[in-house]
């Protein structure tokens, strides 16, 4: 809270640099005086109602100021309003008659609005903020401070499942764009007086709130400053989507691989919390970050824990198979049928040959086609409304591949690598994974066609040279693969069963190792 | 977490990764051949346990200097030792040895891509793709080697005894026989040979300086020393039971051979070559960037500079001498002479200082 108090106060001190001295910075306590410098300041804006009234039927002038549609239209007459004009009762007037003729704003905050969040302050600059965030600026009268009261009616929509991650078992509520209903889905999730919700405030000019949260008794600290470090430092106009947070706070901006992994789903986020790590939650958008990322979390999903770890740890298997041939499959065919016929199996390679047959392009040349004819077809499948995009997909997948191969431009044997290549690619959990593991693919591709399976094995030892190099907050991203972390591998390639997994990730150096006795 | 990559320190099974890929090398492929030719019984077996023994004991030697300077590199205490002239001069010794080591790995890799898997590609084509990775692995320090060595080893082992042992259909114990037929002589001349495959623990004399924990070094040579003698003891029984002696000695790389003389139908690969040669490059690119960054570290302590331009500053160095045997036997000759060369240099020498330190130390408390 302090932090936040310090972070608006510089943004603040920023802001009088700006402006000339026409405003007077602090209320007089003379209500016109007042009045009149607060319209000038927003009174111009179309959507910004003025309302002025006196207080319970007494001389006391009084108005209040709220936006149209931000604030909750009904919690004010009813609550605000009404209490507010409603003659008072004796009782109040006989206590008032001790501050002469004026109420006292304390009185009117400790006595007489029956809402919950009230706040006094005393700049102008604060009032502005406060209102266009939704709240509402109650200015009474010969009262050197304003009182702000929550009215904030944030547009909601309905807990429903994420449509980027689906799962077959698992709770059926995703974020929305609305951040005080993701905390508390969070809060929600198990009591745990434990779970800290760290508030900060991002955007120059357009400021936005922005939650940092963690298990308290399990992260590292150390982590924790490099998160709130990193956080400070965000120095950007604004911040339109969590995706400009990752951007800002990762690693390495060169890198293919994610550093800072997105998630829709409160569950994951519960997880990974739980595991030591730390979420970042934006208002505005229902996609929650978590960091730091380690190797082990791009090939996990929600459900190899929900379901029996017999099927969870083959289904992570699998998926480490289809990152390789999403990584590695066309270029190993270009290294083999362009460099290498002589490793494959005679029949196969007869095979595979006399389909090419007629082919007019090398194999680099027919790979890069289809490749990027898929690539294409994702892209613009991606972009049209659902039904259209389906069609899309059938057309181009089936007439198009169909018609390439009996024009003889491209073989078949090409068209099944490149399409079991584009599927594997899609059973990575992340998508943002899956996107750097096909455009990776292309880098492959490239050194499959100059050096054949050399090209690939260096390519190979390529990547992994940046991946050992790259760090996510500190903590090797390659980990716990390497450094060799042997009591973190059961979570690695298969996920060990319930019972076996009692330690958090070392990975993590968690203050509380044992997750289970 | 932050401080530990800060200091750039290796854990003890880390070391030992480093000092297992460092050793396996180009013995792998050659090993055979060298010692069945200076053998010529089917004995080489016994020659390459030897072998490892007299790794193991320069090992050692290596550790138990380099812990009596905790923290120091050799490049830093051997000018402590012998003087600031007669220091410098042993470190570009050592500095002339990884560099022309790092040379050699690059090539024999050039050589035998070019042979087997790129007919027709130019050398320096090869080269310079593979001196640029390691370039770009090793110019963000020790912390990222290690971890890349952690990645290749389990890989290593994998496939390597899947291919090795997919030659138990052709071996024949007979090719083995008879043990000891010949007396012990030609073994003992053999270890000359096979010593050479394993001139590898003088990188322990960078190594140490770079553990969280250095008490724990002699067990690391242990480790790191004793799978690849493993390594290498399959190798050969593998190769001379499934080719025989008399074979063995006239192909340039006979394991490449042995997984080459047999097929498996009905799998998807019918040879498994390309598996073999997959795990050798990453190995000769460990070596490579290990030796590569040993000799920069020692070129920064000789000029009291940061590592990293001196990474750069050497790999024209590497690349020239990598170029500069004319053909396979220049190369392998090369690779003799460097043999030869680390025998004095960290056989002889290492011993030399260890006992001067002894000496020194002795005098030392005596006076007080």
């Amino acid at each position: 809270m302090r932090r936040w108090k310090l972070n608006r106060k510089r943004s603040l001190e920023k802001n009088e640099n700006q402006k000339t001295e026409e405003i007077s910075e602090y209320f007089t306590g003379e209500f016109s005086k007042d009045l009149e410098a607060i319209k000038q300041e927003i009174g111009h804006n179309y959507d910004v109602r003025f309302h002025e009234f006196n207080l319970g039927s007494t001389d006391t002038r009084a108005a209040i100021i709220f936006i149209e549609g931000l604030s909750d239209r009904q919690l004010i007459d009813r609550h605000i309003l009404k209490t507010l004009i409603q003659p008072f009762s004796e009782n109040t007037k006989r206590s008032s008659a001790r501050n002469k003729d004026y109420f006292s704003q304390d009185y009117i905050k400790n006595h007489i609005l029956s809402i919950s969040e009230v706040k006094e302050i005393e700049t102008l600059q604060e009032l502005v903020t406060n209102v266009l965030m939704g709240q509402v600026a109650l200015l009474v009268d010969r009262a050197s401070t304003v009182l702000i009261l929550g009215t904030t009616k944030g547009k909601t929509r309905k807990l429903t499942e994420p449509p980027s991650e689906e799962s077959i078992r698992g709770p059926r509520i995703g974020f929305t764009e609305k951040l005080s209903d993701n905390s508390a889905l969070l809060r929600s999730s198990g009591k745990n007086e434990k779970l800290t919700l760290e508030k900060y405030e991002v955007g120059e000019r357009s400021r936005k709130d922005l939650v940092v949260a963690y298990i308290e008794d399990i992260v590292d600290p150390q982590l924790v400053k490099e998160v709130d470090k990193r956080i400070q430092k965000i120095d950007i106009d604004n911040v339109v989507e969590s995706g400009f947070v990752e951007q800002l706070i990762e690693d390495d901006y060169l890198s293919p691989f994610p550093q800072v992994q997105n998630t829709e789903r409160p569950d994951r986020v519960m997880s990974a919390l739980m595991e030591g790590r730390v979420a970042i939650l934006l208002d505005g958008t229902p996609f929650a970050l978590i960091v730091p990322v380690t190797f082990s979390m791009m090939f996990q999903a929600p459900e190899d824990y929900y379901e029996r770890w017999i099927p969870g740890s083959l289904v992570r298997l699998l998926r480490f198979f289809a990152a390789f041939i999403s990584l590695f499959g066309p270029s190993l065919y270009i290294a083999f049928i362009s460099f290498h016929q002589g490793l494959i199996p005679t029949d196969l390679a007869i095979t595979v040959l006399a389909s090419r047959d007629g082919v007019p392009f090398p194999s680099i040349i027919e790979a890069l086609i289809m490749e990027i004819a898929i690539e294409i077809l994702r892209e613009a499948g991606l972009r049209l409304p659902s039904p259209i995009g389906q069609t899309i997909g059938i057309v181009g997948a089936l007439i198009v591949g169909e018609a390439a191969v009996q024009a003889g431009i491209v073989s078949p044997m090409m068209v099944i690598v490149v399409a079991i290549t584009a599927i594997s690619s899609f059973t990575i959990p992340q998508y943002s994974v899956g996107i750097s593991l096909r455009f990776l693919r292309f880098g492959s591709m490239i050194f499959a066609a100059i050096l054949g399976l050399y090209g690939v094995i260096l390519f190979f030892l390529f990547l992994c040279s940046h991946f050992v190099k790259l760090q996510s907050f500190g903590v090797p991203f390659a980990s716990p693969f390497v450094p060799y972390r042997i009591s973190d591998w059961k979570d690695l390639f298969i996920r060990m069963p319930l019972k076996m997994m009692k330690r958090r990730p070392k990975m993590l150096h968690p203050k509380d190792q044992v997750r289970k006795k | 977490m932050i401080s530990l990559q800060a200091k750039n320190q290796l854990t003890a099974s880390q070391t030992a990764v480093i000092l297992t890929n460092y050793t396996l090398a180009v013995g792998i492929l050659t090993l055979p051949r060298a010692a069945a030719q200076e053998v010529q019984t089917p004995d080489i077996w016994i020659t390459v346990l030897l072998g490892g023994c007299v790794s193991l004991v320069a090992g050692v030697i290596h550790v138990k200097l380099s812990q009596q300077y905790p923290g120091k590199n050799f490049y830093e205490y051997s000018q402590n030792l012998v003087g600031k002239v007669l220091g410098s001069l042993l470190s570009i010794f050592v500095i002339v040895y990884f560099l022309t080591l790092s040379a050699f790995e690059a090539r024999t890799v050039a050589e035998v891509a070019g042979f087997f898997l790129l007919d027709g590609t130019p050398t320096w084509a090869i080269l310079m793709p593979f001196m640029a990775i390691g370039l770009y692995l090793i110019n963000s320090g020790i912390n990222p080697i290690a971890r890349l060595f952690e990645i290749i080893f389990p890989l290593t082992i994998i496939l390597f005894l899947l291919v090795i042992f997919m030659s138990v259909g052709i071996f024949e114990l007979n090719n083995l026989r008879p043990v000891l037929g010949s007396g012990i002589m030609p073994v003992l001349k053999g270890i000359k040979t096979t010593a050479l495959a394993f001139t590898a623990a003088e990188i322990m004399v960078v190594l140490v300086a770079f553990m969280e924990k250095p008490e724990k070094a002699i067990k690391v040579v242990l480790v790191g020393v004793g799978i690849p003698t493993l390594f290498y003891l399959i190798t050969v029984v593998m190769v001379v039971g499934g080719l025989s002696i008399e074979v063995a000695q006239t192909y340039t790389w006979p394991t490449i051979s042995l997984i080459q003389s047999f097929e498996i139908t009905g799998l998807i690969f019918e040879r498994f070559e390309s598996f073999l040669l997959i795990i050798w490059i990453m190995q000769i690119f460990a070596t490579f960037t290990i030796s590569f960054y040993a000799a920069s570290l020692g070129l920064s302590h000789l000029f009291k500079r940061e590592t990293k331009p001196m990474i750069y500053l050497l790999i024209p160095f590497i690349y020239i001498v990598a170029m500069m045997p004319k053909n396979i036997n220049e190369l392998f000759k090369l690779g003799d002479i460097l043999g030869y060369f680390a025998y004095i240099l960290f056989g002889l020498f290492p011993l030399l200082l260890l006992i001067g330190s002894w000496v020194k130390e002795g005098r030392h408390e005596t006076k007080q």
